[in-house]
């Protein structure tokens, strides 16, 4: 059958990659928080997707756990309480950047590149899923530019974790996955993080009357 | 030649036919799905009908431009719906040129309805030649990157070739750089077609217009051949779309069976293609004028890394 070919699973793999890439550009240039935070999960679903057939084209089945766990926590549970937060803090769910949209967007063009540059050596010819490596380094990158370059803590939280999912993707590529207990430590970890980051998002704003990490500096005495 | 001229004839006819229903699919779904009832799928065809038998009023500052680009419109919007892998992968006027010509093609159309706009010297003319002109700086070079990029690996630029290397080699397209390629012509689709991102299609004398304040001094058969024009090319524009990034079900030969077979596969695309830009439309707000260059790039740098990841790997 087609869907027991290593050459169709490999598309599959790759595909699912270039969406991941292309939502991760998307919320770059998105200006809207709710609309950002539902890219998010987007990727992350397609994350899980990709999780499940890596698993199932190298009979690794801890990385279905893995994968089921992203579906649970990454597309459902973390996008929930992203939005809980935003409604209960911000004034405007507009974004807020450093950098216009433009130039943010040709600097992640320039970050996919570098990406694929830094991926290369690593690639072999026969090796599966080969533009992963590069697809990750790429979300990876971005996903650092992001929280360098928005305003607000909510969407710097938002580049941690498409960095995390970049993480994510090169480790599953690459090793067909970490063992168990290691995964399961990062899932446990990437959860507490962002619960840590809300309540200290809604100190922030309490404290500031606005979520621009800029007016920390405000403390200085 | 009597099969080349047969096969011209029909995908001339199912062009014309096609291109008001497709409009009109978009706005009845946008209308349900906003819990409208909205017009019938036929409204549009109603609609050029009447256009058609009313008489025009024409500025009498207006000079020849205005009078000649209806026609100028229309016509290159037909020929270039000539020119692309409609039902099979045998395109009509194939000899005529590739994929340059069509953006060309379009370009000419778009040149002329906003010189005409200009011509009459109304206000709101020259606000939407000036618009439209920022948008399809932007538009038209993501346009034609993301369609080297499929060239670049069918290793033609002849539409047809296109699709026909598509067909054979599967295993080479769907990849990351096809991905990209397709969202930012999506994007471009919705720009060029002055979808709701972008511009709404569904108001007349809205101070943000942009195609529409382009032809608000058209009236009678003029105005039909201008709206029939952009049917045509946003037809034109969601054909490329199916067609080269998914081939599936194009005929590779002209016969019956094959006609019947990429017929039905056809019109599924675009169905499928006509949802998703209503369910676009319907769940994003207007965009300020000044933040649609913003969008466009977005497009733009998908379209160019596209490009580059074709040479990458």
């Amino acid at each position: 059958m087609f869907y027991d070919d290593i050459q169709f699973g490999t598309r599959m793999i790759t595909l699912m990659a270039a969406g991941m890439l292309v939502t991760q550009l998307l919320i770059v240039g998105q200006r809207l928080l709710p609309t950002s935070i539902r890219l998010f999960s987007l990727q992350s679903f397609l994350l899980a997707c990709l999780a499940n057939t890596v698993a199932y084209f190298n009979h690794a089945r801890h990385i279905y756990i893995a994968a089921f766990l992203t579906l649970l926590l990454k597309v459902i549970v973390m996008p929930l309480f992203l939005n809980r937060i935003v409604k209960r803090t911000s004034e405007t769910t507009e974004v807020q950047s450093y950098l216009n949209t433009p130039v943010s967007i040709l600097i992640c063009g320039g970050l996919t590149l570098i990406g694929y540059m830094v991926a290369h050596p690593f690639i072999k010819p026969h090796q599966r899923g080969h533009s992963t490596l590069a697809v990750a380094t790429a979300l990876f990158l971005m996903g650092f530019f992001l929280m360098m370059n928005r305003r607000k803590a909510i969407s710097q939280v938002l580049g941690l974790l498409t960095a995390e999912n970049g993480l994510f993707l090169a480790a599953i590529s690459l090793t067909y996955g970490m063992p168990l207990i290691v995964e399961l430590g990062i899932f446990f970890d990437v959860l507490i993080a962002v619960m840590i980051f809300g309540i200290l998002v809604y100190r922030i704003s309490e404290i500031f009357d606005s979520l621009d990490t800029s007016k920390l500096r405000r403390l200085r005495g | 030649m009597k099969s080349w001229l047969l096969q011209a004839a029909l995908q001339m006819v199912l062009a014309l036919l096609l291109s008001p229903l497709v409009s009109g699919f978009i706005r009845k779904l946008k209308a349900n799905l906003q819990n409208r009832r909205g017009p019938g799928l036929l409204q549009p065809y109603h609609d050029l009908f009447k256009l058609i038998r009313k008489g025009t009023v024409v500025s009498e500052h207006a000079s020849w431009l205005f009078r000649v680009t209806p026609y100028i419109a229309f016509l290159a919007a037909l020929m270039v719906s000539l020119m692309i892998p409609m039902v099979t992968a045998l395109v009509p006027l194939s000899f005529f040129g590739g994929v340059l010509a069509v953006v060309y093609l379009l370009a000419l159309g778009r040149f002329f309805v906003a010189l005409a706009a200009l011509d009459t010297a109304s206000a709101f003319g020259g606000m939407g030649s000036s618009r439209e002109m920022t948008i399809s700086a932007i538009a038209e070079p993501a346009m034609m990157l993301s369609i080297f990029t499929v060239a670049i690996t069918a290793g033609s630029t002849n539409l047809g070739w296109m699709v026909q290397a598509a067909l054979q080699h599967q295993e080479r397209f769907l990849s990351p750089s096809h991905i990209l390629a397709f969202v930012a012509m999506f994007i471009v689709l919705i720009a060029e077609t002055g979808r709701l991102p972008v511009d709404n299609p569904a108001t007349h004398l809205e101070l943000t217009m942009i195609h529409e304040a382009m032809i608000l001094e058209y009236s009678g058969h003029y105005l039909a051949l201008i709206e029939w024009g952009a049917a045509l090319k946003q037809l034109v524009l969601m054909t490329l779309l199916v067609n080269i990034f998914f081939p599936i079900g194009v005929g590779a030969r002209f016969s019956l069976a094959s006609v019947v077979v990429g017929l039905a596969a056809y019109l599924g695309k675009l169905f499928l293609l006509a949802s998703a830009v209503a369910l676009v439309e319907t769940s994003n707000a207007k965009l300020r004028l000044f933040r649609v260059p913003d969008f466009l790039a977005v497009g733009f740098i998908l379209a160019a890394l596209a490009l580059a990841s074709t040479f990458i790997f």
